[in-house]
């Protein structure tokens, strides 16, 4: 890839979407990867949501050029991905997997990947030691990596994947297996990545994690783009379906006798061995704005208020079911 | 990680290093590395070591239970019979047939695809390291049978230095054809090693051994013309002296006029270079067209 190249590629962020995914489809033999998904991914950080085998590896890897579509077209950066290894100058991937060499050290292993990403000796030397610095591996980079812990291998994973500084980061599942800190450690370093201005995808299976880094979320099942957006939108897509809504109350059969009549309550259903209700209504805030009333009104004392459609998990699993 | 910086801050260094152009002969040579690295690391290294020292064992036990064996004959046993016959190949099957094998096996070959590497030079520089070990391993192995079979004998030691170097360079020969064409399998099939040994006992072992055409696709049948070609066979028996490779690889001329018809040695050498040249080229055309799948642990 020549500076022109480079220089279009610089452009193109700019305008155009990082990740553009036209009629996409993968098939391994009669399984269905990936189905006839149109995509674009916009620079930012963008989570990448669907359960197992949803698709999302494959995704990611026809992103990096390492499948073939066998249908339709993927472009990153403007370019086409596939066979275009010059491309890779400018792509970053933490993979799912975890394999490394494991013979290596840690700081090895990421010199060896700056080396065959080009680098030059020195060049390569400063970039894996800034690059350990960055994910906070600088003090166990001497160890060998198999007797790293899952987090420390995540976080080698990542450095690997930053360590020529490309302009797209594509990480699969990178939070798998990790502790609390070094979670919370990785979202830290992927929040920052997209606020220095890289365009970042991470997929994740886990709704939570990918709230806490980003709201621009897609979500993907059975190779299929179930929704996409921020995350507000697809709330607001959830929101012409029902919702349920638990009621904690001592008194719950007089409650759920209030309830009962009310237009704007669809559903109901009693929780008897936790003294509750579960609510099912199409218009979630409304409901949440008469709920102090009638708790006032009828001297009911509601306890505990909660639904599961609050959290991003619930509207996951309603989209991908649907 | 409060004191962690991150990747881009600072001007992170790869900024001045990272070139322009197609091809980086930094991360080329840093693959070749990784693979003699890799070629070095785990238990094939220890099998090949203890298969290395078959021969060299083998020299000196039969010496010391027939010692009235001469050398140049203990030589073509098992300098010009077991090592290419069994030996060569199977050294060539184990290595060439990980070459890639192993780095999808172990997942790993994920950190080369992600590279500004072609898959075709990524194929051709493992294919190189792949050629440079076993060459210096058939050279380790022909040298240590050599030391086995003539130390301590009362021969000319310059003769046999010329024999041992001109022996080198005719197993090298047949260890790169080897490599090439179970390279080539390898791409073609995960079963590399099944058809390999297939390949090896049916066409080299038995095929190759028959007066028939079908020799002549085989690589034992030009390192034998090649060998025969420019070394001497010819030993001291109870009848007199005699040519002991003729008989054994059908090159006797007398029984067998059709040997003038077979290739010269400057033939032999070609058609074993241009094969694997081509063997090498078709790998890296299929490879540059293969995807590679890892199984992730979603796909587990």
């Amino acid at each position: 890839m020549h500076s022109e190249d480079s220089n279009q590629i610089a452009r193109s962020v700019e305008v155009e979407p990082i990740v553009i995914f036209d009629e996409v489809s993968k098939w391994y033999g009669n399984v269905i990867g990936i189905n006839k998904l149109s995509l674009r991914i916009p620079a930012g950080v963008t989570g990448l949501l669907g359960p197992n085998g949803a698709g999302k590896s494959t995704l990611l890897q026809l992103a990096t050029g390492q499948l073939f579509p066998s249908q339709g077209k993927v472009r990153v950066l403007g370019r086409e991905v596939w066979n275009n290894s010059a491309l890779n100058r400018f792509i970053g991937l933490c993979p799912e997997q975890d394999a490394f060499y494991e013979w290596m050290t840690g700081w090895e292993f990421v010199h060896t990947c700056a080396r065959l990403s080009g680098l030059r000796r020195s060049a390569a030397r400063d970039a894996t030691q800034h690059t350990l610095n960055a994910v906070g591996m600088a003090k166990h980079q001497n160890r060998s990596v198999r007797g790293y812990s899952k987090g420390m291998r995540q976080r080698t994973k990542l450095a690997q994947a930053l360590v020529h500084d490309p302009q797209v980061l594509f990480l699969d599942e990178p939070l798998t297996g990790t502790d609390p800190v070094a979670r919370r450690d990785l979202m830290n370093i992927i929040e920052r990545l997209g606020s220095e201005g890289k365009s970042v995808v991470v997929s994740s299976h886990v709704l939570h994690e990918v709230e806490s880094i980003t709201p621009n979320i897609i979500l993907l099942n059975h190779g299929r783009l179930v929704a996409e957006g921020h995350v507000r939108q697809i709330r607001d897509l959830i929101d012409k379906h029902p919702h349920h809504i638990v009621l904690i109350c001592d008194d719950y059969r007089r409650l759920a006798a209030q309830l009962i009549v009310r237009d704007d309550v669809e559903g109901l259903a009693v929780l008897a061995k936790d003294k509750g209700l579960m609510v099912e209504t199409h218009s979630p805030d409304a409901f949440y704005g008469s709920l102090p009333g009638l708790s006032l009104a009828e001297g009911l004392t509601i306890r505990e208020v909660y639904s599961d459609d609050d959290n991003l998990e619930a509207v996951f699993k309603y989209l991908v079911n649907k | 990680m409060s004191s962690a910086t991150s990747a881009s801050e600072v001007g992170h260094p790869v900024n001045r290093s990272l070139r322009a152009g197609r091809f980086s002969l930094t991360a080329l040579t840093t693959l070749f590395l990784l693979t003699l690295r890799q070629y070095m690391h785990g238990k094939r290294w220890i099998v090949m070591g203890i298969l290395f020292l078959m021969p060299a064992g083998l020299a000196i036990l039969i010496r010391a239970t027939r010692s009235n064996i001469p050398s140049e004959a203990l030589e073509f046993l098992i300098v010009y019979l077991l090592i290419p016959q069994a030996l060569l190949p199977l050294v060539a099957l184990v290595y060439s047939s990980g070459m890639l094998q192993d780095e999808q096996e172990e997942q790993t070959i994920t950190y080369l695809l992600i590279r500004p590497m072609a898959k075709w030079a990524i194929y051709l520089v493992k294919l190189l390291a792949t050629l440079t070990t076993t060459v210096v391993l058939t050279a380790v192995l022909t040298t240590l049978t050599y030391v086995a079979i003539y130390l301590g004998r009362d021969n000319q030691g310059q003769s046999v230095l010329l024999r041992c170097v001109q022996s080198i360079s005719i197993h090298a020969l047949a260890v790169i054809s080897y490599c090439c064409f179970f390279g080539l399998i390898s791409v073609l099939t995960k079963r590399v090693l099944i058809v390999g040994i297939i390949y090896t006992v049916v066409i080299e072992g038995v095929l190759a051994n028959l007066p028939f055409g079908i020799r002549l696709a085989t690589v034992i049948y030009y390192t034998r013309i090649i060998a025969y070609r420019t070394l001497d066979f010819v030993i001291p028996t109870p009848h007199g002296k005699e040519n002991i490779a003729a008989d054994a690889w059908q090159f006797n001329i007398k029984s067998d006029p059709s040997l003038l018809d077979h290739p010269q040695l400057c033939t032999a050498v070609t058609i074993l270079l241009v094969s694997s040249l081509v063997f090498a080229a078709l790998a890296a055309i299929l490879c540059s067209r293969k995807e590679f799948y890892v199984k992730t642990p979603e796909k587990n």
